[in-house]
């Protein structure tokens, strides 16, 4: 310890009064809903592919929406990120649109719920793509093939391409219906999903 | 570039667009640790709650960009793809070329953000003395032309490896 | 510039000059060529006599292989004592110049050309070594060859640059020639595999080009340098190996003048045009950095109106 550097000590993380040390429980509301298990949010992930294979694609959006873990950990967030990317997976590209307006445009509460969608999409694309994320660097070998050293760059897709141009897709549409106020309420929102 | 790309390519573009055009409401704030500073508070982090969530948008996990915003600027990270050790250097070069003329680009960052190979960093002054949905437009046509050139940059560099090679074989036979 | 030249441009032309009868100088001048070598050009007699040397790297190297008897052959009649500190020196006396055109322009390009002569030496005993041995193992069926004839000759070295050297082996139905180059930078050594890729395709993509050298490089020393001395076996990719393998079509007496000055300037050639890219990719990103400096400064306001009218129509200038 004779060798503590004290200078390169931030001392001001040692003063709670601080601004460092801000209190940031305090900008959550006190109506946050209780906290939620991943155990939990597994239920509601069985729930939702219910609906989803009933046919009724809509529905099952409402209510993984509805369900957000809000107040719940890590894990649970997790496992209800899975469950609301395989709803926006399992929704065809032709109805989205419908789908939207069904979910987000109602009055009764479907900012709530578009704001909730925005959080998703952005979760989505924040977390490492599942299923091989990083794919090894390609290096140019030396006497391999030949011939094919002159090619485009955008020829192969990295991982998760097609995962990414689902989110990308439904963010476009969700920006058209409800402008880009969403955007803004996901980063000012500390109710994190 | 085939039409593939670009059909993927642009809904990544757009998305950037309108997080950036909604990250970019900032305003003038002076810093609250010290008195009459007023810095950028995302990069000063000194106050936790000024800062807001960060926003990634990705097409694939070699290109990413990645937004934090806080109350009076906004830190632009863009990720480059890199499918191979020549573009690799390419983009480092490039990324290297640009940075070092930071002073000229105003919101260029000298230094990207860890992860990252290039980043930029918007504050209230920028947006107050420039058109904002102009820094919008020209950071989506940063994006698109880096691409463009590192692509023309390596096909050059293979067409002329090729030509090279073969203007001196050619006088053995 | 596509091909460099095997002739040193400066001294060319300074002999042409001096050779066309126009009053003699005094001369005193040093001139540099590739890997390192030094030529010192001058008059230390009399003005009509040119002193020239030659100062090579790996001159001890060449002369084991042979040099001395390629410049004698060469500059016969004008070699002198070596300048002190040179290798190797001719002395061409302005006033004992051969009559005709034809023989002085010969003599220039000959002296113009010392660098190649000397390095050209390991290179003739190699083609030479391979026309013997090609003779002998005729006699002989594959199997049947003694051993030196299957294997070929030694290897011989030329570090004729710091770190980097050519290596030369003859076998019975080829010469090999390796290269071995550094990499002292991240991009150098990238582009060069670009480059190194292309000369290794280039001989089966191009159907004009099935007779030429095959080529092949490697990071780590290839077979035939087994048990040469002196390899430094580090394999951080810095260090390229690039062989040549020169066949019989390429060995004949006709053709060997041509391609042992050619393979020669391989290795400048090969770097010279990997910073030739650089240079080029550096201008274009000088471009494209002030094409994004305008789309820049399109976010600016355009600046307020400065000229302002008064109410009867006057205009004046504001102060700024």
């Amino acid at each position: 310890m004779a060798q503590l550097n004290y200078r390169t000590i931030n001392i001001d993380v040692l003063d709670p009064d601080a601004s460092i040390n801000f209190p940031m429980d305090t900008l959550l509301p006190a109506t946050l809903p209780a906290a939620t298990t991943s155990s939990a949010a597994a239920a509601v992930a069985g729930e939702v592919r219910q609906l989803l294979r009933g046919g009724d694609p809509a529905a099952a959006l409402r209510h993984v929406l509805a369900t957000a873990p809000l107040g719940g950990d890590e894990r649970a967030k997790e496992v209800h990120l899975a469950a609301v990317t395989e709803v926006l997976q399992g929704i065809r590209q032709a109805e989205v649109s419908r789908v939207l307006e069904e979910v987000c445009a109602g009055a009764d509460g479907g900012a709530e719920r578009a704001d909730c969608l925005m959080k998703y999409l952005y979760k989505g694309m924040a977390s490492p793509v599942a299923g091989g994320a990083q794919s090894p660097r390609k290096s140019v070998s030396p006497q391999s093939t030949g011939f094919s050293q002159i090619q485009g760059r955008n020829l192969g897709e990295g991982g998760g391409g097609q995962q990414m141009s689902v989110l990308l897709s439904w963010h476009e549409k969700l920006v058209e219906l409800v402008g880009t106020g969403s955007i803004v309420r996901v980063m000012t929102d500390r109710r994190t999903v | 570039m085939g039409d593939d790309c670009s059909t993927s390519l642009r809904p990544y573009l757009q998305c950037v667009r309108s997080s950036l055009s909604a990250a970019l409401a900032i305003s003038n704030f002076a810093s609250q640790t010290s008195e009459r500073h007023n810095v950028p508070e995302i990069e000063a982090a000194s106050s936790p709650e000024l800062l807001l969530n960060p926003l990634v948008i990705s097409r694939n996990s070699d290109e990413r960009t990645f937004i934090e915003p806080s109350v009076n600027s906004v830190r632009v990270s863009l990720k480059v793809k890199q499918a191979d050790e020549i573009e690799h250097i390419l983009v480092h070069k490039f990324a290297r070329f640009l940075t070092q003329r930071a002073d000229a680009f105003l919101i260029l960052r000298r230094k990207p953000v860890e992860g990252y190979d290039i980043s930029f960093l918007i504050t209230n002054f920028h947006t107050e003395a420039m058109l904002k949905h102009k820094i919008v437009d020209f950071v989506i046509e940063f994006m698109e032309e880096v691409d463009k050139e590192i692509s023309e940059m390596k096909l050059f560099l293979n067409a002329r490896a090729r030509f090279v090679a073969e203007s001196f074989l050619t006088p053995f036979d | 510039m596509l091909l460099l030249d095997y002739h040193n441009v400066l001294i060319h032309s300074l002999l042409t000059e001096r050779f066309s009868g126009s009053t003699p100088v005094s001369i005193d001048q040093i001139v540099s060529d590739f890997d390192g070598v030094t030529f010192h050009l001058s008059t230390p007699e009399s003005k009509t006599k040119i002193l020239i040397s030659i100062q090579v790297k790996c001159f001890r190297e060449l002369v084991q292989y042979g040099a001395q008897q390629v410049l004698e052959r060469e500059y016969g009649p004008y070699i002198v004592d070596p300048e002190p500190g040179y290798d190797f020196s001719v002395l061409i006396d302005l006033e004992n110049l051969p009559a005709e055109q034809e023989a002085k322009d010969d003599l220039i390009t000959r002296l113009a050309l010392m660098k190649r002569n000397a390095m050209a030496a390991p290179f003739e005993r190699a083609f030479d070594e391979f026309a013997k041995l090609s003779e002998e193992a005729s006699r002989y069926t594959t199997e049947s060859a003694p051993q030196g004839v299957k294997e070929g000759g030694e290897v011989m070295a030329i570090h004729y640059r710091e770190e980097e050297a050519i290596y030369i082996k003859a076998s019975h139905d080829r010469v090999t020639v390796i290269f071995s180059t550094v990499f002292r930078e991240e991009t150098d050594r990238i582009f060069g595999k670009v480059f190194l890729q292309e000369f290794v395709d280039a001989r089966r993509r191009v159907l004009t080009l099935q007779n030429a050298p095959q080529v092949l490089f490697r990071n780590d020393p290839p077979l035939e340098l087994a048990g040469v001395p002196g390899l430094q076996n580090v394999n951080d990719g810095t260090l390229s190996y690039v062989t040549f393998v020169l066949f019989p079509r390429h060995l004949t007496p006709h053709r060997r003048y041509e391609n042992i000055s050619h393979i020669q300037i391989f290795r400048d050639y090969f770097h010279y045009h990997i910073k030739a890219s650089k240079a080029y990719i550096h201008t274009r990103m000088r471009k494209r950095t002030a094409d994004f400096l305008q789309v820049l400064n399109r976010a600016r306001p355009e600046n307020e109106e400065r000229e302002r009218k008064t109410a009867s129509g006057r205009t004046f200038r504001v102060q700024g």
